[in-house]
């Protein structure tokens, strides 16, 4: 009973094999039970396609558009950052702090007064001549440099601060 | 009114930034996520935040829209699994959404409360409620199929399911609401089909 039925919503829907097709026409002309039960089905099927849409309030559209436009005006300003932007910051001050330290270790001053009793052929620096760095900590750029630094840490902070946890519900 | 453009346009316009594209994105797919939303909750004040949910969540997953798939198909996925999440939350709150009995005699009250003569002799009417009846998936897959316009392979692409077990589902869905159907009509049901 089921098997037939499902066989006649599948002719009636056209998803059913082409031997099942054939098989279903040629039982429609013989029997007379089976072409009622498939006038039956086809009436229930032409009686779903009736059923109807509910109307959501009138306000609808108009509220999804404000929850939009309140989330928005929510969004943390990371979400309105591009992303190679804090790439391109990232990059210079990498940059920025490589070139620091080649420019301090190539004026280390280097001895190669190894100590007799190590000999491991590591030329060790007996004394250390650190370069003066007061000039450049002193100077207006450096200022601007840490400046832009705390800017930064405080977005950051904002940034951590504001993150919510992810959730997965459509999300495959 | 009807928006010319279609659902590519519009979500190309989106994309660029107009905004009030989208409202007429809500407003040509509104009736269809409420009611499918409404097929999941049973009740109309948590279709509704169920379908504003849906539609804010399409808005904000908007860029990763791949078009692989038809905007609706997508845009019932969504409504898919947050009306599942939905449902799963009441369950933890209230009572195991597997009970068919309650859905049953939530529509029966709703059936008594409200409605006049007339409509309950009018054939979508008995149909409607039948439909309220069935559990949610069953639901889904004939609100998808009938009022969707979604093909086998959709319903699965929005369901999560191979296209063959869709076939199986809406099968057992068709049989459930020809049975609801004949319940509610009793001798009616006759002369309704």
């Amino acid at each position: 009973m089921n098997d037939t039925e499902e066989k006649l919503w599948n002719y009636i829907d056209g998803t059913c094999t082409p031997a099942d097709r054939a098989q279903i026409e040629e039982r429609l002309i013989t029997d007379v039970a089976f072409k009622q039960q498939y006038e039956e089905l086809v009436l229930i099927n032409a009686e779903f396609t009736t059923l109807e849409l509910d109307e959501p309030p009138m306000a609808f559209s108009y509220n999804v558009m404000e929850q939009i436009r309140k989330q928005e005006a929510l969004a943390p300003l990371k979400a309105k950052v591009d992303k190679r932007i804090v790439y391109a910051v990232a990059g210079f001050f990498l940059l920025a702090i490589s070139a620091l330290l080649l420019l301090t270790l190539s004026n280390l001053g280097w001895s190669d007064n190894a100590s007799p009793s190590v000999q491991t052929g590591i030329k060790l620096p007996v004394k250390l001549t650190i370069p003066d760095m007061g000039n450049l900590f002193n100077g207006v750029w450096m200022r601007y440099f840490l400046f832009f630094d705390m800017v930064l840490l405080l977005f950051l902070a904002d940034a951590y601060l504001r993150r919510k946890p992810k959730t997965t519900a459509f999300e495959k | 009114m009807q928006s010319k453009f279609t659902d590519i346009q519009l979500i190309t316009q989106v994309l660029a930034g107009n905004q009030a594209a989208y409202a007429l994105l809500i407003k040509r797919h509104q009736r269809f996520v409420f009611t499918l939303a409404l097929r999941f909750t049973k009740n109309r004040e948590d279709a509704e935040e169920v379908a504003q949910d849906c539609f804010v969540k399409a808005y904000r997953s908007l860029a990763n829209y791949q078009q692989q798939s038809k905007f609706s198909t997508w845009l019932y996925s969504i409504v898919y699994t947050t009306a599942m999440t939905h449902l799963r939350k009441k369950r933890v709150d209230t009572t195991s959404i597997d009970d068919e009995a309650l859905f049953i005699q939530i529509a029966d009250t709703h059936g008594s409360m409200d409605a006049n003569l007339a409509e309950r002799r009018s054939r979508s009417y008995y149909l409607n409620m039948a439909i309220e009846q069935l559990l949610p998936d069953d639901a889904a897959i004939i609100t998808m199929f009938y009022n969707g316009e979604q093909s086998l392979d959709e319903i699965g692409e929005a369901m999560g399911l191979e296209p063959n077990n869709v076939k199986t589902k809406l099968f057992r869905a068709r049989q459930r609401l020809k049975e609801k159907l004949e319940r509610l009509l009793k001798h009616e049901v006759k002369e309704l089909i």
